[in-house]
């Protein structure tokens, strides 16, 4: 049986524009086999839209600001609306650890906070995909 | 009259003694890398002897402080005459927070401001814009009329302290600067009086931070050039731009890649300032840098020095200034805020410290330390003045401002300081052949070349080629923080509330006429800074702005992916 490449959307959650992570991830994911599409800066419903235009298995929102909690469970929420929650959810960036069990509740299934490994992040990935 | 400093012959002897040391003391003996390089990949030998510097001719290579080539300090006193500013960032929340927190420092003995603007400003947009809800007040302060720096900056003698505000991008300080400007005249200040600096880098905008739809690179430049232009006639003791070489260097570029980048940028605005009519002696002086204090000790002093010689004979091949302070590489240094560490954070002050050292060995003219909690939250009232007590105890305890430059002289910084000037310069050629720096933006360029050093930065630390302390190597399983987290203050309804208010008492005709007139001034392609520094009386709104220039310049999607 051939083996599909995984397909994940990485953007950036909301308004603060550094970029280093999520290309370097991204970078990471791509060299790793997968289908990697680069979004950029995007709201909740725009990354839902893409999401779904896109027919990805994977979102990967990156964020530094702290805006986390209140955008990132939202992401979730309307992933569940569209009926597509089948498409896992997952976080990197600038999360205080307090702050993980929270979005763990909300549904996102991983969270890589600063000097997470790659290697973590894409066999985290893998086993999402695996999973369903 | 040559001045070199060493007798070749006996150079020659010494050439030949260090061989047979590495062949016959050095090799025998267990090595515990492979390899041994520099930060940005420069080999590092496991001596440094005069041979490495054979060639050193101390008057025409190293000179004095305050001459050309500058190399060992751009004034003639250096720390002797003037300490380095004590220049800590601040800024969160709505303006009435980051007041008291800009008072706050001064009393603990900051030497100048320092404003960081939260990314909704940074961007271009006002707290009420869709969409920005969830970033307001993060990162910074936000700001969104000429009313909020009234209350920035109220009660701050704005006159005799020195002022920068970190506006990062040209559609940020287009309005930002404009509205600090406005404030300061109708507060009796004439712009003449102001001294401070603008960070207004096009790259901030269109390359190192950049998000969809933002304006084009060339528009975005323009107006950063804009500010130059106005500065140099009306706010002589303003630093209009800072070439952000920091921001450069924390997207993910090299040592070399951060001055060279610098370089280009400050000559792509001296061709843009003499195209509009000015002389290199007008403007030149005021065009200032930032740049980091990352890691690697020596490669970070060797770049400073670097940059100061490069600089001085660039500049002085191509433009010929007749005033010395046209050919001076001033530069402001943050210490490297991606080498700090959300696991231990306490080990982020003995980093900041080695950090901050190097600045000051490099001869740093104003220095921010990062705080502990960096790679955490925004700093704390406790780690802002750990920060600064860094910076003083450096000045007043180590005893390296007794001297300048002392590290001048060391072989291998010296060698290491030539290889990083061959290195820049063969980066500035690189950008000359592709057109320039706005070229390489346009092209994509400087996107791929900061990515690709991101990435092997990153590979390193996967392989732990590159250790960092608590994160890949003497980790704490199940770390509980021994610091206590900044939390942001509410800021995005205090903020619209603040603009419902303003949108319903300010005149409407006088802000639909100023939008127009700016609609119009970009159409004409005139100066907008002189433009808006009338205009922003009528509480325009940054959003307003913003959107009145995307509307006139469109917008661009950035090659980053």
């Amino acid at each position: 049986m051939k083996k599909q490449r995984i397909r994940i959307l990485m953007v950036r959650l909301g308004m603060d524009a550094h970029w280093r992570g999520s290309i370097v991830v991204a970078r990471a994911l791509r060299d790793a086999g997968m289908e990697v599409i680069y979004g950029g800066n995007q709201m909740p419903a725009n990354i839902v839209k893409m999401a779904l235009q896109e027919d990805v298995d994977i979102i990967g929102l990156s964020s530094l600001s702290g805006n986390h909690l209140m955008l990132a469970p939202e992401v979730v929420k309307l992933l569940k609306k569209e009926k597509a929650q089948d498409i896992k959810v997952i976080f990197g960036g600038t999360v205080p650890p307090d702050d993980v069990p929270i979005l763990k509740k909300a549904g996102i299934a991983a969270v890589f906070g600063p000097g997470s490994s790659l290697q973590k992040i894409i066999a985290s990935v893998e086993a999402l995909k695996r999973n369903y | 009259m040559k001045t070199g400093i060493f007798n070749q012959n006996r150079i020659k002897e010494v050439a030949r003694e260090t061989a047979d040391w590495e062949e016959n003391s050095y090799s025998c003996q267990q090595r515990l890398k492979d390899k041994y390089e520099t930060l940005s990949g420069f080999k590092v030998k496991p001596l440094y002897t005069p041979d490495d510097v054979a060639g050193l001719d101390y008057l025409r290579d190293l000179g004095y402080p305050g001459k050309g080539p500058f190399i060992r300090g751009v004034h003639p006193t250096m720390y002797r005459g003037r300490t380095w500013t004590h220049r800590q960032l601040a800024g969160f929340g709505p303006p009435e927070e980051t007041n008291k927190r800009y008072k706050f420092l001064l009393q603990q003995g900051a030497t100048g401001i320092n404003g960081v603007f939260d990314y909704p400003t940074l961007r271009g947009y006002s707290s009420d814009d869709p969409d920005v809800y969830a970033d307001v007040g993060r990162g910074g302060v936000a700001i969104d009329t000429i009313g909020d720096m009234r209350t920035l900056f109220d009660d701050i003698p704005i006159d005799k302290v020195s002022v920068s505000l970190v506006t990062c991008q040209p559609i940020c300080n287009i309005s930002v600067q404009s509205m600090y400007f406005a404030n300061a005249l109708d507060r009796g200040i004439p712009l003449a009086n102001l001294a401070g600096t603008s960070q207004n880098d096009f790259l901030m905008e269109t390359a190192t931070t950049i998000a969809p739809g933002v304006l084009p690179p060339r528009a975005s430049f323009k107006i950063s050039c804009d500010a130059i232009e106005f500065c140099t006639k009306y706010a002589p003791q303003w630093n209009p731009i800072s070439f952000a070489g920091y921001n450069y260097r924390e997207a993910g570029c090299t040592a070399p890649q951060e001055i060279a980048f610098v370089i280009a940028h400050a000559l792509a605005c001296a061709e843009d300032m003499l195209a509009r009519g000015l002389k290199i002696d007008n403007f030149s002086k005021r065009l200032s840098f930032f740049l980091s204090a990352h890691n690697d000790f020596f490669e970070e002093i060797a770049k400073y020095r670097a940059a100061r010689r490069v600089y001085y004979h660039v500049m002085k091949k191509r433009y010929h200034p007749q005033d010395p302070r046209s050919l001076m590489f001033r530069f402001h240094v943050q210490t490297a805020g991606v080498a700090l560490t959300a696991q231990q954070p306490l080990n982020n002050i003995a980093r900041s410290a080695y950090h901050a050292l190097a600045a000051v060995l490099g001869g740093a003219q104003s220095v921010h330390v990062d705080a502990y909690d960096e790679a955490l939250c925004t700093p704390t009232e406790l780690s802002s003045v750990t920060a600064l007590r860094t910076q003083q105890i450096l000045r007043n305890e180590t005893g390296v401002t007794n001297t300048i430059d002392p590290l001048g002289g060391s072989y291998y910084l010296e060698s290491l300081t030539n290889s990083m000037e061959a290195e820049v310069l063969r980066i500035l050629d690189d950008i000359d052949r592709i057109g320039g720096l706005v070229k390489a933006v346009e092209k994509g360029w400087i996107h791929g070349e900061i990515a690709a050093a991101a990435y092997k930065y990153q590979l390193d630390v996967e392989s732990g080629a590159m250790p960092i302390v608590g994160v890949n190597c003497y980790q704490i399983e199940d770390e509980v923080l021994p610091i206590e987290l900044f939390s942001s203050p509410e800021t995005v309804k205090v903020q619209t509330r603040k603009l419902k208010k303003i949108k319903k008492t300010r005149n409407a005709g006088a802000v639909a006429k100023s939008l127009d007139a700016i609609a119009g001034c970009c159409e004409r392609n005139k100066n907008l800074m002189k433009l808006m520094v009338g205009e922003v009386k009528n509480f325009l709104t940054e959003g307003e702005i913003s959107r009145t220039l995307k509307r006139v310049y469109g917008v661009w999607e950035p090659p980053l992916f």
